[in-house]
């Protein structure tokens, strides 16, 4: 089996807004395997794009990453971060989130590339796409010919450099090598006549081949890991399944591991390997592809499964998950399971968090959820409308039945709000 | 499911460039972009129909001009038996109250000052319908039927998640007790869970007040969960129509198949499954391909009769031919290329170069022709080429050495020219799953020159016209 790449520990990343704490991701755990394709796969707000941030330390003000490890593994890196900082080394493995800053971002281009869902927002409109592509190609040149420690020294950049930039846009940094490696890269991702295309402005380009550049980008700097955060969302379905082609070619090509984002479950089944299922900020479920898809154990995989329609057959109704997604504002988070009020097997003691049991699947199949512990019991099942009572009104009915009269005056009082 | 409630005949919808004031007083001439040309479909009562096509296609254009939310550029809307866009005053009221909208973004479709309550009561207060407390009355039935509860009637939108906000909107609608309904993509906006919700509201509605839909949408598994019938559309026309069953299961138009192909399906099978992925990109609907629109992406171009080539080198020479036609090939860059081979030719930048050396130039192409040649063939071509093919390729990069764009494109298309691109295929009229496509039956060219006459748009739109689907 492949060795672990990436192993993300206990993972925390949090928001201080003026509207209070907002939990974005919590306690996400999940390893990457070398030459694997990871999907993570969530709805809108369910933290996945966060994760990945995360990851690559691009999370801006007001957000903070609080808790939690990224063990990488680079045997380079590891060396070169001994003497700094010994608490982020073990063994091959150093802890991202411990490096200093400079090593962290020379991590950013030949081991971590991103690639992002707009791909129209993500270049600039003002240079050609070539020059762009030979930037990241240049800076990815230069880097490596330094010693990992010297490589974010911002390299004499003065006002008279500065003065010259302006005037002239580009001039005596992009070397010919670099002009004649971007149009190779952009040859490799599928540009037809790249020679000529690269002299283009991004406005030129449609979007599929704007992706197109963004992922020739990426490979710049050959990276281990290209972090594809809902890479195809923007694109129509026809160059969805060009994109999604190409990125399994160029996997092929370079062995690269794929972390890949996405609310589309098609797109996951298309590309990975192994699954995470993200909601409110949690993987509430992850495993092989098959584990997650043929054998789910959360509620919540099984209502993504069942809500979505399936382009083969009619099929009959759509079994949709009721409600909405939740806040993920701290002060209006409960301590329980944060699916408990929309899910159909909800128990009583769904109310404490459940930790991560082991699933039936393979090993790498983990949920979540009290059911991978033991099935579900109806006798424990919350009253219902439990959830759309004021939290000082919440009883539960079993305790209540036991509890004689009393209990059952409240019952009584339950059925007459509904 | 006998009588149309909707026939929309030769819908026509254009925008134009360049088309202010100063524009002209420059002299510029406005350019066309044909968001929507020359549709013709029935809508049944009581079914749904759907509208699939990419982003671009002008299947959202299609809905609100056949509404009378644009003003159409050309053809005709029958509703219920009358010209929606020849309606007289209380005739055209009367359509709005009965034709209702949904629009795609439960953002920015919502007045964000107007409580929930006033925004369902809004049509109701517009088409003085009731006593006030007979409003309030529907106002608060209609809540609590498409899922809210009638307490939120003072809420503001923001209040409320995108798929609260979409069943308001779908409350709005409903407001009038109108019959027909267009759902402008629905539930592209929200998550899948809730977009499952808001799909079954929809059916449930329809069965519970009669409703006719035409459901807009560039998703396939929701069309093919909630049609009765399907419309596929392409660069502002209708490829193929036909019975959702039969359009997901037996396609006809190559066009379709390709778009079925391409949806990612989410089951563990997904990773074996072989997806002929479509090449290229959809063409500017301001210049579209002549013929069929869909010829220079599609896998299945017909080759002229009595020619023994390959489907991907065909393919391969027209999309070379495309780029000749549309003088697409920078030959400074080749010329360069040429000259850096050849280290005794020092050249400044070779345009000037040439452009400076008069008769020089001329000798200098000749010269170095096969060079260029080949560094075009490079370039452009991927495919390798069989005898005659390649020979005949490499003549046209040769009239482009003398920089003879013309020539070039002659050269290639004496022999190449397909019936995709000479002659505009329709739906055929009649049939129940029509494919506008050469690669079936199309009518026959004479009904086809009679309606030239008869209607000066141009010879090859105007046939759409009488090919509409009517069954």
């Amino acid at each position: 089996m492949a060795r672990d790449l990436l192993r993300v520990n206990g993972l925390t990343t949090r928001f201080f807004t003026q509207e209070g704490q907002v939990n974005a991701v919590e306690d996400v755990s999940f390893d990457v395997r070398e030459g694997e394709v990871l999907g993570i796969v969530g709805e809108s707000g369910s933290g996945k794009s966060v994760t990945a941030r995360s990851l690559v330390d691009l999370i801006d003000d007001p957000g903070r990453i609080t808790d939690g490890s990224i063990e990488y593994r680079n045997a380079e890196l590891a060396e070169a971060a001994r003497d700094d900082t010994p608490d982020a080394v073990d063994g091959d493995f150093v802890d991202v989130r411990q490096l200093s800053p400079r090593h962290r971002r020379s991590l950013r281009g030949p081991d971590f590339a991103s690639i992002f869902q707009d791909p129209a927002s993500s270049l600039n409109p003002s240079l050609p796409v070539g020059e762009q592509i030979a930037e990241a190609v240049e800076v990815q040149r230069r880097a490596s010919a330094n010693p990992r420690s010297t490589r974010s020294r911002t390299q004499s950049f003065g006002l008279g450099k500065f003065l010259v930039g302006a005037a002239l846009p580009g001039h005596g940094f992009l070397s010919e090598d670099s002009k004649a490696r971007a149009i190779e890269l952009l040859e490799m991702v599928g540009i037809p006549d790249p020679a000529e295309r690269a002299e283009a402005l991004p406005h030129e380009y449609s979007g599929g081949m704007l992706q197109r550049a963004m992922i020739a980008q990426a490979l710049a700097g050959e990276p281990d890991v290209l972090i594809a955060d809902e890479p195809t969302t923007a694109l129509d379905v026809t160059i969805q399944a060009q994109i999604l082609d190409l990125l399994d070619e160029l996997q092929e090509e370079t062995g690269m591991t794929i972390l890949l984002i996405t609310h589309n479950l098609g797109v996951i089944a298309r590309m990975c390997d192994r699954v995470g299922v993200m909601y409110a900020g949690e993987i509430v479920e992850r495993g092989t592809l098959e584990d997650v898809f043929d054998d789910p154990i959360h509620p919540y995989t099984r209502g993504l499964l069942g809500s979505i329609p399936d382009v083969e057959s009619a099929g009959g109704r759509l079994q949709p998950i009721e409600g909405n997604v939740p806040s993920l504002l701290d002060h209006e988070m409960e301590d329980r399971c944060y699916f408990a009020d929309r899910c159909p097997k909800a128990m009583a003691e769904c109310l404490e968090k459940p930790p991560e049991f082991d699933g039936p699947g393979t090993e790498d199949h983990r949920a979540k959820c009290y059911l991978a512990d033991h099935p579900y019991d109806p006798e424990d099942a919350l009253p219902e409308g439990y959830f759309d009572r004021p939290p000082e009104e919440r009883t539960l009915g079993g305790e209540d039945r036991s509890g004689g009269r009393a209990a059952e005056a409240q019952v009584d009082e339950v059925g007459a709000d509904d | 499911m006998t009588e149309p409630l909707l026939e929309v005949r030769d819908l026509e919808k254009y925008f134009f460039e360049r088309d202010t004031y100063v524009d002209r007083l420059m002299g510029a001439d406005p350019v066309s972009i044909k968001a929507v040309d020359g549709i013709s479909f029935d809508v049944y009562e009581g079914e749904t129909l759907g509208l699939v096509g990419e982003s671009g296609c002008g299947k959202s254009t299609t809905g609100e001009t056949l509404l009378g939310l644009q003003e159409p550029t050309g053809g005709t809307v029958q509703f219920d038996g009358d010209d929606v866009f020849s309606l007289s005053r209380s005739g055209r009221r009367a359509f709005r109250r009965n034709a209702q909208v949904v629009f795609q973004d439960p953002f920015s479709s919502l007045d964000p000052r107007m409580t929930v309550g006033a925004t369902v009561r809004q049509p109701l207060e517009v088409h003085d319908v009731g006593t006030r407390d007979d409003r309030r009355e529907r106002v608060d039935e209609l809540l609590e039927r498409v899922g809210l509860s009638a307490d939120q009637y003072d809420r503001y939108p923001h209040e409320f998640s995108g798929g609260q906000r979409q069943r308001i909107g779908i409350a709005r609608a409903l407001a009038l007790e109108p019959d027909f309904l267009v759902l402008d993509e629905p539930t592209s906006a929200l998550d899948v869970s809730v977009q499952a919700q808001i799909l079954n509201l929809l059916s449930d509605l329809q069965d519970e007040f009669d409703l006719t839909y035409l459901l807009i949408s560039h998703d396939l598994s929701v069309i093919r969960h909630i049609c009765d019938r399907v419309a596929v559309m392409y660069l502002g026309e209708l490829v193929e129509v036909g019975p959702v069953g039969e359009i997901f299961e037996s396609p006809k138009h190559p066009y379709t198949e390709a778009l079925l192909e391409s949806v990612p399906r989410a089951s563990t099978d997904e990773r074996d499954r072989e997806v002929e992925t479509l090449s290229g990109d959809v063409p500017s609907p301001r210049n579209p391909p002549s013929g069929c629109r869909f010829r220079t992406r599609c896998p299945q171009v017909i080759p002229p009769d009595g020619l023994a080539v390959d489907q991907p080198e065909y393919r391969q020479i027209m999309d070379v031919r495309e780029r000749i036609e549309a003088e697409d090939v920078d030959l400074d860059s080749a010329w360069e290329h040429v000259a850096e081979g050849q280290p005794s030719t020092t050249l400044g930048p070779i345009g000037k170069y040439l452009g400076g050396l008069g008769d020089g130039a001329e000798q200098y192409r000749e010269e170095h022709a096969d060079a260029f040649v080949d560094r075009l063939e490079e370039r452009l071509v991927d495919v390798d080429l069989s005898t005659p093919h390649d020979r005949r390729v490499r003549e046209a990069f040769r009239e482009l050495a003398n920089g003879d764009w013309e020539a070039a494109a002659d050269v290639l298309a004496t022999e190449y020219e397909t019936v995709c691109e000479t002659v505009q295929p329709v739906l055929q009229p009649d049939a129940d799953h029509p494919a506008a496509c050469h690669l079936y039956d199309q009518p026959p060219a004479e009904d086809r020159a009679s309606t030239d006459a008869s209607d000066g748009v141009g010879s090859i739109d105007a046939a759409d016209a009488e090919s509409a689907n009517s069954d």
